[in-house]
């Protein structure tokens, strides 16, 4: 579970996310959305511990990721849009290293890297040095690495830069799945609507780092009086946003 | 306007933008740097004012009837200028490489409808402003205590900033040829034949650097005077542009307009030559340099378990997990680096030249009080090649980390035990060659047991200051968004690291010197005192090598934690 109470970052005069209140149940796949510049990366970092809020706190599977960030972080996973790796290690020392980082017995460590590197198909390339690697095979291998320690909340952000369409339909039904029948918790930070339309059991909107609304995709929809897609709502609600602020 | 210009603004408003930026830095760390940086200053301007009054009592003792102190001042002047054209080249050969082929802005620069020659000449300014400006701080302070000392014209003040420029030009614009001429050769050829001839060149230098070596030994009968001029006849050469600067600025020190101007001329006029020949070159030898660089058979395939790196996982088992794993990480990143382990060979030159100086067969070697010179000159060496090491290759570690940070910053770890891993990893490295060194110097050198255990106990433990100084500011002052570990060492930070590390291996060697010079010179009262003494300097090593290893290691620390990723 995912829970942020009044969660505020302010870089000087500028608050980048606003009193976010947030609350994620186990297994909902929850999409993020917002125009550039909204938050939604900041929102991320300080749910990863890679930022410190202003106020307010960010809480995985119960445990709040400033107090006891070893733990939380034990819980969580993370594809980042951009992946920068290792360049000097392979695909396979890569998996090893995350292993070691995460204190995975060797037992289990063999027992899912060589699946996992064939589930995300660059174990042809795991014994290649990463700086070969296209930025589609990094992003797969950040997936890879991402769930070698099962964790319970993935948090991925803007995951599609890179990978080709049949990848694209691979990482969202295994993202749907996981989340279905093993319990995983997905947050995902996305700009491709269409995707999120399609997968999310929930729907955030933030918007000059305050949130638009929440809801499951229906109840978005239902904002709109004309029938639309997701596409259309989004772009009616951040536009009726910034409308009302210049007036 | 032009390319050039745009390329050149654009570089000066990022420059601005920095310089800016230090507003939102914490002010006790612009206090501490702005402090630690004029202390430096200062203290190397005290330094060379006494060395240069050192050298004048020459006058007073040896070769008064030829003015030997003052030819004595000028060759090591010229000394200095050869040294620091010769470090120039070398540092523009791999700040070149970085900046005109494996910066991020090549690629979107190349694609922009730029000639070859302007973009050179674009990427050359950078190369020149980074590979240089350590020596405008580093030497000022010499070139200062010279001019004060010997009562300098006011031209010569204004020779330094006149020269300064073309004598910088022109070895960033050698560096940049020797770049351009490598990296059209080398991607062509074998690894096989590159190691062949890499060891072809290394055994060369080695072999002449031995004959050098042998050539000026002192001979005990030589006079001194005379060991020095004939030693120091070597940086006269008039072909050597260094020579050409230091001959105009010490011809302006005598308000000597007409040599002055024309070893200017002299040198701006090569200066400019060298800048358009780099400029000409690259504009045919770049674009199939880069190509071949980028367009090498990529697939190197490094099956785990095998060769020495493969093993790594074995040998380390008795670590940690964590540790073991950034261990293995740091080890192989480092190895699989040309530009890293490329430096550590210089390192063993550096190492190979020493031992290859040791000798115990002189004269002087029969007193006492050389012998406790020479084993605190020992100490002095040993620690300050291992200052090298550690500046180099430890201070970079958590700046390499770079934008790779968020695995590190999303794996259940504490910085903490990030940081104390890259201490153990400097400390378990490093002490295996020095402490080898210390041992082997002492047994070369005879030294007697005191002089041999004091040796290698400081070694030990400067091994633990200079890791904790190397880490610890390494945090404190990281650039993350750098990927060459050269540009990080050249920064402010490292050279922040570098000037404390000699200055913490002066305060180590000076605490057991004066202790054992008091007790050859019969000082002490009885050898009871002595050995109080004695124990209070290694207490004073200890207490000083535990605060180079905390202080900046929680410094450090304390920083990492606040910074945000």
């Amino acid at each position: 579970m995912i829970v942020t109470e009044a969660l505020t970052k302010r870089f000087g005069e500028k608050t980048a996310v606003d009193a976010l209140d947030l609350r994620i149940e186990p297994g909902t796949f929850f999409c993020f959305l917002g125009p550039n510049g909204a938050g939604k990366t900041t929102t991320i970092k300080m749910l990863t511990g890679l930022l410190k809020p202003t106020a307010g706190r960010a809480v995985l599977g119960g445990i709040d990721i400033q107090r006891d960030p070893v733990a939380a972080k034990r819980l969580l996973g993370y594809v980042p849009d951009a992946p920068f790796l290792y360049d000097k290690l392979t695909g396979r020392e890569f998996m090893r290293f995350v292993a070691g980082l995460y204190q995975m017995p060797e037992g289990e460590y063999r027992a899912r890297c060589d699946s996992l590197l064939a589930l995300f198909e660059v174990d042809k390339v795991a014994d290649q040095l990463i700086e070969d690697y296209s930025h589609g095979m990094r992003q797969k291998l950040s997936f890879a690495a991402c769930f070698l320690h099962e964790p319970r909340i993935v948090i991925v952000d803007e995951p599609w830069v890179g990978l080709d369409p049949k990848n694209i339909r691979f990482v969202k039904n295994f993202l749907k799945e996981k989340t279905r029948n093993e319990g995983l918790t997905v947050f995902m930070s996305t700009h491709t609507l269409s995707i999120a339309e399609e997968i999310a059991d929930r729907i955030g909107i933030i918007h000059n780092g305050r949130l638009l609304h929440l809801g499951t995709i229906a109840e978005i929809k239902a904002l709109q009086d004309r029938p639309g897609t997701l596409e259309d709502v989004f772009l009616e609600l951040t536009q009726a946003t910034d409308e009302a602020a210049a007036v | 306007m032009s390319q050039f210009r745009s390329i050149l603004r654009a570089k000066l408003r990022i420059a601005r933008h920095q310089v800016a930026s230090v507003r939102h830095e914490s002010k006790l760390k612009i206090g501490v740097i702005t402090v630690s940086a004029l202390g430096l200053w200062v203290g190397a301007y005290v330094f060379f004012a006494e060395g240069f009054r050192w050298i004048s009592n020459f006058d007073r003792t040896l070769g008064a009837e030829y003015g030997f102190a003052d030819i004595l001042m000028v060759r090591l002047l010229g000394l200095f200028a050869l040294s620091v054209f010769l470090l120039l080249i070398f540092s523009n050969v791999l700040v070149s490489f970085s900046t005109l082929y494996r910066s991020h802005e090549v690629a979107y620069l190349l694609q922009a409808p730029i000639s070859f020659r302007q973009f050179f000449h674009a990427r050359y300014i950078e190369c020149l402003v980074f590979s240089s400006w350590a020596l405008a701080f580093l030497g000022s302070p010499l070139l200062l205590a010279y001019g004060l000392h010997t009562g300098a014209s006011p031209l010569f003040y204004v020779a330094l900033l006149v020269f300064y420029l073309p004598f910088i030009i022109v070895p960033a614009a050698l560096g940049s040829l020797i770049t351009l001429f490598l990296t059209r050769i080398f991607p062509r050829l074998k690894t096989r034949t590159m190691f062949l001839l890499g060891a072809v060149a290394v055994t060369l230098l080695f072999l002449y650097v031995r004959s050098v070596l042998a050539r000026t030994e002192i001979r005990d009968d030589a006079l001194l005077p005379a060991f020095f001029l004939d030693a120091t006849a070597r940086v006269q050469s008039p072909f050597l542009p260094s020579h050409w600067a230091a001959q105009g600025v010490l011809a302006l020190a005598k308000a000597n307009v007409a040599r002055g101007s024309y070893y200017f001329l002299l040198l701006l006029a090569n200066a400019m030559m060298l800048l358009w020949l780099a400029g000409e070159v690259a504009q045919r030898v770049f674009y199939p340099g880069w190509s071949a660089l980028h367009g090498q058979d990529r697939q190197r395939i490094k099956p785990e378990g095998r060769g020495v790196l493969g093993q790594l996982d074995t040998a380390l088992r008795f670590v940690c997990n964590p540790e073991r794993a950034l261990t293995i990480k740091d080890v192989k990143l480092f190895w699989r680096d040309p530009t890293q382990w490329s430096q550590f060979v210089i390192f063993f030159g550096i190492m190979a030249i020493y031992f290859a100086n040791l000798r115990n067969t002189s004269r002087y070697y029969e007193q006492e009080f050389w012998r406790s010179w020479i084993a605190c000159l020992n100490v002095g060496a040993v620690t300050l090649i291992l200052a090298t090491l550690t500046s180099r290759f430890v201070f970079p570690l958590i700046s390499l980390e770079g934008r790779r940070f968020w695995i590190l910053g999303l794996a259940p770890l504490s910085l903490r035990r990030l940081l104390w891993q890259k201490f153990w990893l400097s400390v378990a490295t490093t002490s295996s060659f020095t402490v080898l060194l210390a041992v082997l110097s002492g047994l070369m050198l005879k030294l007697e047991p005191i002089y041999f255990w004091l040796t290698v106990y400081s070694v030990v433990i400067t091994n633990f200051g200079l890791s904790g100084l190397a880490v610890g500011l390494g945090a404190l002052y990281p650039t993350f968004t750098e990927d060459n570990p050269a540009r990080i060492v050249s920064g402010l930070g490292g050279t922040l690291n570098l000037l404390l590390s000699v200055g913490y291996i002066a305060l180590v060697v000076a605490a057991q010197t004066v202790i054992l010079q008091w007790r050859v010179l019969e000082r002490f009262t009885s050898p009871g005192v002595f050995w109080v003494a004695l124990a209070v300097a290694v207490v004073f090593i200890t207490c000083l090598s535990a605060f180079c290893t905390f202080a900046p290691m929680r410094m450090g620390l304390r920083n990492l934690e606040r910074m945000e990723f």
